[in-house]
């Protein structure tokens, strides 16, 4: 006996719904890779052990004027000491973004971190060095 | 699985029964899994991201 004759339903619908998926699958591979394999690979700003972050900023990865100062070259020598006690990421997406003068986007980029990471380091911040500056009155 | 049983658990799974959805899916595992393979190895989250994108298509289905 003929096999279409026997399961002509199975076939019919089981082709049919084999195709559907086939075409269904194809599209959600497709999907997948545009969304994730253009993606670089990211880990955590908050996740890079400090001691690489030192030597990232040593090496040449880094343009010079990136590179950190230590002291910094501030011409108030009381921001040069309450710069000098940000923490060292934060201090670092300072650096890009006031002495290097990179954009914002930029800095994420360069740190391999969020564009709301940066805003918010930068906000915290400019309010540590502002309350800092302040604290210190006019005798520093 | 024969026809009529096949139609059955197609149906339910077009229709959204969880249980025929889940037999529709293991029905069809070695095919979704030869297409998860990306660069020589099976990726299990091109796997989930398949299974999900079926689960939320199989409803469009027309039997």
């Amino acid at each position: 006996m003929d096999h279409r004759q026997e399961y002509p339903e199975r076939d019919e619908l089981r082709a049919k719904f084999t195709r559907w998926l086939e075409t269904v699958i194809k599209r959600a591979k497709i999907d997948y890779l545009r969304k994730y394999e253009n993606r670089p690979e990211t880990i955590s700003y908050e996740d890079i052990p400090e001691k690489e972050l030192i030597d990232l900023a040593q090496r040449e990865l880094w343009p010079s004027s990136t590179r950190m100062q230590t002291p910094y070259d501030f011409e108030e020598e009381r921001l040069t000491k309450a710069f000098m006690e940000l923490p060292l990421k934060r201090r670092q997406v300072m650096e890009l973004l006031f002495l290097a003068d990179l954009s914002e986007t930029e800095t994420a980029k360069r740190l391999n971190c969020s564009l709301q990471y940066v805003r918010n380091q930068r906000c915290i911040a400019l309010k540590k060095l502002r309350s800092r500056l302040m604290e210190g009155g006019d005798d520093e | 699985m024969n026809a009529s049983e096949f139609k059955k658990v197609l149906q339910g799974a077009v229709l959204g029964n969880h249980r025929d959805l889940e037999s529709i899916l293991e029905l069809y595992m070695p095919m979704i899994e030869h297409n998860s393979y990306l660069y020589g190895r099976l990726d299990e989250d091109l796997k989930q991201y398949i299974l999900i994108h079926i689960a939320l298509n199989i409803s469009k289905f027309k039997i």
